[in-house]
């Protein structure tokens, strides 16, 4: 199932754009000496195409059919040796053409591997509200079916195509100072036959756009009802069902025929060009050389005569002249989507929406982990703010928890503290230093987050432990899986710590990849924590597990913490209740306790009922 | 491989004039196509004894050559396209043919099917394989034809003009044909395995975008910018090989035609200067050699479509082969359901082991690893029970107690031996499936939506219902709230095209379609699982009096929602354990006595978070001095 998207109507339809050509030069000049070979090589082979047929008139004007001047001796001394030439030159081309299709896709590849790359790395530059508005699935098509666009104009040749006009254009010159009169004749049908065969390649273009539709229509058509099967059958539908069936596939199968039906024409019209050519050549030059038989060479060309020879070297150059022409509005169209896949990769380049660096990055001291929020105030796109002038602070090492209902805008605060999102108003310091003044990079190694949803990639459990830090050894990353007890995950998988982490850590458990990222934190071991509990339910052991890991990973670390559990906030300094976007409430457990206020209320709202899970 | 294919042959006879036609129209244009060289190498020929010939003759041999030539291309250029449009052609409709074919067996193929093999396994079946098997009928057919026509004119014709010139230029074939056959399945595989690390890629970014946060927050951008990479020049590696085994075989193509044109035009030359060969002949054997080169540079495409589609056609078999598994045994009585009294009689239910089922090849077994899904399973054991017509049974039991497949047995949706559900005394399987499904209504669980307007969806059964049916059975299911938030009501496109409904709604939606028809017997699949507990109790009160002319079977996990049943049984493993009304349930003070108590103290807890949740929503958004508000 093609998955394509519909280009928006202003789109690129143009074959060539400048500004985009430029700005691809950019990624293959790293390479542009496998081009230049190429094109070397290109001019080589062309010399050597251009010359056969000329060897071809030689074998037959002096050996095989030869005008009187060769005549008479019968000699075949120089025939051999023609004939090595010829092979030289016919092997060379072959040769000469295979290495250069091979070093063109080379720099193709090579460019489009950096293309590919640059394309990746933009992607990961771009800001988290970039994502919030941008379906993933398209960005995939940037990075794959676009990029395979541009490959296709390598693997087409649609970038020697100045090489085929070269060629082109140099065979015109050596028919027309063989014979200018039967060069113009034989051309006489070239025009309207190229121009019927374009018309027709319009044709089929556009059957093959209606036979795409129609086709898609089909894969939606037969998706959903082999999804919905069953239902058919049980409500007796399946007469109705095949009666829609039934249209959807003749109409599919209309489309297609179409699409034979010009494309038939148009290749036997491709054919026909070539044996009308021959009439041509042989009703106009055929007088020719009946005008020049007997005479030498020289003679024939002087009395407006050719050889026999000149008519087989006629012929040949033709057939070398007619296939780059039909090729040509071929490859225009690959042209034009390569250009239009390149405009839209361009315009994802052209993202601005990056997370802005500071131009000189503030370079303090190891961290002591001090956290201020000054009047922060945060939306997410349009609307209203999720947090409304914010203002809290956190010693060094002190462990504050952040409570309050879905949707008071607890999680957001770890995402302007990482910079995922920068704040509206106000600033947000670390060890005195806005956020913003400090590296991305070096901000984010200070804070050690563990997220809600932990995001694991395929390889080992240890090499998820690593990620990202090569310096950090597998001892310390045995260490710190010791430490947090991940034995007592590991050891019923086979594999151990070693045990292969599938897509995105399906065949482990929520609880247990927060534990593998407690792990994380404990081996990178960065002055501030920013945990967001999972919400999700666990099993007692389980529980027991991270309950440990959590106050493990929070010693001697400035923590914050989003706190799902109850065990979670009892053993911190401090908790902070929000409502809103709006902080209502902090204090220890107890005062808030005490208090009977909103804390309260939360409490009893979220730990009703939750000693039990009672499942008839 | 032609045996695999031999259940293609009625589908191609169906169209056999058209590959007949289409055949002697490829006869005909190859034929006509090899006299054109022989018109001009012909006229090159007497041109060069011309001295014997009277120049005015020797113009009109010219012209008349010249005429032929033309009168050939244009009498060719008609034949061909119809050669192509019948056969090319054909080959469409015998797709479409299959398509439906494929369809038919879609239609009666049993619901356990389904849920047995995901969608796309299906989809790929339909849609790409049935592709590849096109390819044999049309552009594989046109490639044989054309070659072997061309082959089986021109080769005569070339030992007729020279044989032992003829021999020799046509001795490297079969060796380079061998060799040539080898290159292009290797081709095949790499381009194979390129495709699959495209599709990596694929994968990588929508990994890499799903995780963006976590992967920004944790630094981890060069770690998977590495692992990006790595798949990247995986693929640019695979490309390359394709490339250079390409150009591997294009050369060894060209080379072919390359030593045997050298060889003719040497030797052959050698002869026509000595007079043992015509000058014009010697022209045919070379333009007919060069041709002959042609075909060999798309041998390996034509290779592989021939591999792929004769598996591809194995696996569109595997559909319409697949055992339809509910069967219906012919007994010659006129079969009714009236009442719908079910009647459950010693009824066991082994499920194969997972491995060992029939399923579509690359359907791959959800949670292999360490499951003990591996083994057979027994999940109905000895079941019998007993629901007069018009009453109410109610199941309940844990996830994975066999509620869900005695649901499913009771509906007709599993297959299940002879001689142990009867239906108003006759045994279920000797009822007509017709029958059975116009007076069961089912609703299971996950409630389907198509991608039609409500109306249409809720109208399923019986699309001749008015709109105030339609309209009556949305309100059984209290759907009618819920109607007036839709932007066009009941024209509203739902499903996976149309407007999102939540999964309360898409359940009571499915209720409607039910209702709606109103069948004797009414089996509910945990229906209302997504629906919040008090529009669940105002449609089960909604349902009585309907539910009390019928039979209806209720399976729920909410206790409260079962209280009411005439009869109610508690399955544990298979098994009934437990059976009685409600009362004598909680007599019996087993499981379902202590599930009811369980249930009734979390209902309570529920009621008070509610209670909470709705006092905490109607506080003020505080201002920004906590002291404010507290």
């Amino acid at each position: 199932m093609s998955a394509r998207e519909v280009p928006p109507k202003d789109e690129h339809r143009v074959a060539f754009d400048a500004t985009i050509a430029r700005r691809l030069w950019v990624y293959l000049a790293p390479h542009q000496r496998w081009v230049w070979i190429s094109f070397g090589l290109l001019l080589f082979t062309s010399v050597l195409g251009l010359a056969q047929p000329f060897l071809m008139k030689l074998a037959l004007d002096r050996y095989v059919a030869p005008t009187p001047e060769y005549a008479g001796d019968g000699s075949l001394d120089g025939f051999g040796w023609l004939l090595v030439v010829m092979f030289a030159c016919a092997l060379g081309e072959l040769l000469g053409r295979a290495i250069q299709t091979y070093t063109l896709t080379l720099g193709g590849q090579n460019a489009l591997l950096d293309l590919r790359l640059a394309v990746f790395r933009h992607l990961q530059r771009l800001s988290s509200s970039f994502f919030d508005r941008t379906p993933i699935g398209r960005l995939i098509g940037r990075v794959t079916t676009d990029i395979e666009s541009l490959n296709e104009m390598f693997a087409s040749g649609v970038v020697t195509i100045l090489g085929d006009l070269v060629n082109m254009l140099a065979i015109l010159g050596i028919l027309f100072w063989m014979d200018w009169r039967l060069t113009l004749i034989s051309l006489v049908a070239a025009p309207v036959l190229v121009l019927t065969t374009l018309w027709i390649r319009g044709r089929v273009r556009l059957a093959y756009q209606t036979m795409v539709t129609k086709r898609s229509a089909m894969n939606a058509y037969l998706h959903e009802q082999s999804a919905g099967m069953p239902l058919v059958q049980a409500f007796r539908r399946e007469d109705r069902t095949r009666a829609a069936f039934d249209a959807i596939n003749a109409d599919l199968c209309e489309a297609q025929l179409g699409t034979v039906w010009w494309e038939s024409v148009l290749s036997a019209l491709t054919d026909m060009l070539s044996s009308v050519t021959m009439a041509l050549i042989l009703w106009y030059g055929g007088g020719l050389a009946l005008k020049g038989l007997g005479m030498s060479e020289l003679q024939a060309d002087l009395a407006g005569a050719v050889t026999l020879g000149t008519l087989v070297a006629f012929l040949q150059y033709m057939d070398r002249f007619f296939g780059p022409l039909n090729e040509l509005s071929l490859k225009y169209t690959v042209m034009q989507s390569a250009m239009t896949a390149a405009a839209r990769i361009f315009g994802l380049l052209d993202q601005t929406a990056v997370t802005p660096e500071p131009d000189q990055p503030a370079t303090p001291g190891p961290a002591a982990g001090a956290i201020r929020f000054e009047g922060v105030t945060f939306g997410y796109g349009e609307g209203t703010p999720v947090i409304h002038d914010l203002s809290f602070e956190v010693a060094p090492g002190e462990r504050v928890a952040f409570v309050g209902a879905t949707g008071a805008g607890k999680s957001t605060l770890l995402k302007l503290l990482t910079r995922l999102y920068d704040v509206d108003a106000g600033r947000i310091t670390l060890d005195g230093f806005d956020v913003r003044e400090l590296g991305v990079k070096d901000l984010r190694t200070r804070i050690g987050i563990v997220p809600q949803d932990v995001f694991l990639f395929s390889g080992n459990i240890l090499e998820n432990i690593r990620l990202g830090h090569p310096e950090i050894t597998e001892d310390v990353a045995r260490a710190a899986a010791r430490d947090l007890h991940l034995e007592r995950i590991t050891d019923r998988l086979p594999g151990g710590l070693m045990e292969p982490v599938r897509e995105r850590g399906s065949n482990l458990s929520s609880g247990e990849r927060q534990l593998i990222a407690f792990a994380r934190v404990l081996a990178v071991a960065p002055p501030v924590l920013a945990l967001d509990e999972a919400t999700s339910n666990v099993d007692s052991e389980m529980e027991h597990l991270l309950q440990e890991a959590v106050a493990r990973v929070m010693q001697g670390r400035t923590s914050l913490i989003i706190a799902h559990r109850l065990s979670t906030i009892r053993d911190v300094d401090r908790i902070v209740v929000m409502h809103k976007g709006r902080l209502v409430e902090e204090g220890t457990h107890d005062e808030l306790m005490a208090k009977r206020g909103f804390f309260w209320r939360l409490h009893q709202l979220q730990y009703a009922g939750s000693e039990d899970g009672g499942d008839a | 491989m032609f045996d695999t294919l031999r259940p293609l042959w009625p589908l191609i006879l169906r169209y056999r004039w058209h590959y007949v036609i289409g055949s002697l129209c490829i006869i005909a244009s190859q034929a006509l196509k090899l006299q054109i060289p022989r018109f001009f190498w012909g006229t090159l020929g007497e041109l060069k004894q011309a001295g014997d010939l009277p120049a005015a003759e020797a113009r009109e041999l010219i012209l008349w050559a010249s005429i032929w030539i033309l009168a050939s291309a244009l009498l060719i250029a008609p034949i061909r396209t119809a050669s192509r449009i019948l056969i090319l052609g054909s080959s469409r409709r015998l797709s479409a043919d299959l398509l439906a074919d494929v369809f038919e067996r879609m239609l009666a193929l049993a619901p356990s099917f389904y849920t047995r093999n995901p969608t796309g396994q299906v989809m790929s079946r339909a849609i790409n394989d049935r592709e590849y098997v096109r390819s044999l009928g049309g552009a594989v057919f046109m490639y044989m034809a054309e070659t072997g026509v061309l082959y089986a004119i021109t080769v005569p014709l070339m030992l007729l003009i020279d044989w032992q010139l003829a021999l020799m230029a046509l001795a490297p074939y079969p060796i380079f044909l061998v060799l040539a056959r080898r290159i292009a399945l290797r081709i095949q595989t790499l381009s194979r395995a390129a495709q699959n690390a495209l599709g990596e890629i694929s994968e990588k970014v929508d990994e890499s975008l799903s995780g963006q946060m976590v992967i920004k927050t944790l630094n981890l951008e060069d770690a998977d910018l590495e692992r990006f990479r790595l798949r990247s020049e995986h693929y640019r590696a695979l490309n390359l090989s394709v490339t250079k085994w390409r150009a591997l075989l294009i050369s060894l193509m060209m080379g072919l035609a390359l030593l045997s044109t050298l060889l003719v035009l040497g030797v052959g030359g050698s002869r026509v200067v000595s007079g043992d060969l015509d000058f014009g002949e010697f022209g045919v054997l070379l333009t007919y050699l060069a041709w002959l080169a042609v075909p060999t540079r798309t041998l390996g495409f034509v290779i592989s479509s021939l591999r792929r589609g004769t598996s591809a056609f194995e696996r569109l078999r595997e559909i319409l082969d697949h055992d339809l598994e509910l069967f219906h045994t012919e007994t010659g009585t006129e079969h009714e359901v009236r009442g719908g009294s079910l009647r459950v009689q010693n009824l066991s239910v082994t499920f194969p082991a997972l491995v060992d089922e029939p399923r579509l090849a690359g359907s791959e077994v959800q949670d292999h690893v360490g499951s003990e899904r591996d083994v057979p399973r027994r999940v109905l054991d000895d079941v019998s029970f007993e629901v007069p017509a018009g009453t109410t049974t109610a199941i309940v039991g844990h996830t994975g107690s066999g509620k869900s497949v005695l649901a499913r047995v009771l509906a007709r949706q599993l297959e299940v031996d002879p001689g142990a559900v009867f239906i108003d005394d006759q045994d279920l399987t000797e009822v007509p499936l017709d029958v059975l499904r116009a007076q069961i209504g089912y609703v299971p669980q996950d409630a389907f939506l198509f991608s039609e307007p409500l109306h249409d969806n809720v109208a399923l059964g019986n699309p001749d219902a008015t709109e105030a049916e339609v309209l009556a059975a949305l309100e059984g299911a209290q759907f009618a709230e819920d109607l007036d938030q839709l932007p066009e009501g009941l024209r509203t496109l739902v499903g996976e095209r149309g407007v999102n409904l939540s999964g309360g709604q898409r359940q009571r939606t499915a209720l409607a379609r039910v209702l709606l028809l109103s069948p004797r017997l009414l089996i509910l699949d945990d229906t209302l699982s997504a629906v919040d507990t008090r529009t669940s109790e105002a449609i089960l009160e909604h349902l009585r009096p309907f539910a009390a002319e019928r039979t209806t079977i209720l399976i729920a996990h909410r206790l409260s929602s079962v209280a009411h049943a005439d009869q109610i049984l508690v399955l544990e493993e298979g098994r009934v354990v437990e059976r009685g009304n409600h009362e004598e349930l909680l007599a019996l003070d087993g499981r379902y006595a202590s599930t009811w108590r369980l249930q009734e103290r979390s209902a309570h807890d529920a009621e008070r978070a509610a209670r909470l949740e709705a006092e905490l929503a109607d506080l003020p958004a505080p201002g920004a001095d906590p002291e404010a508000t507290s």
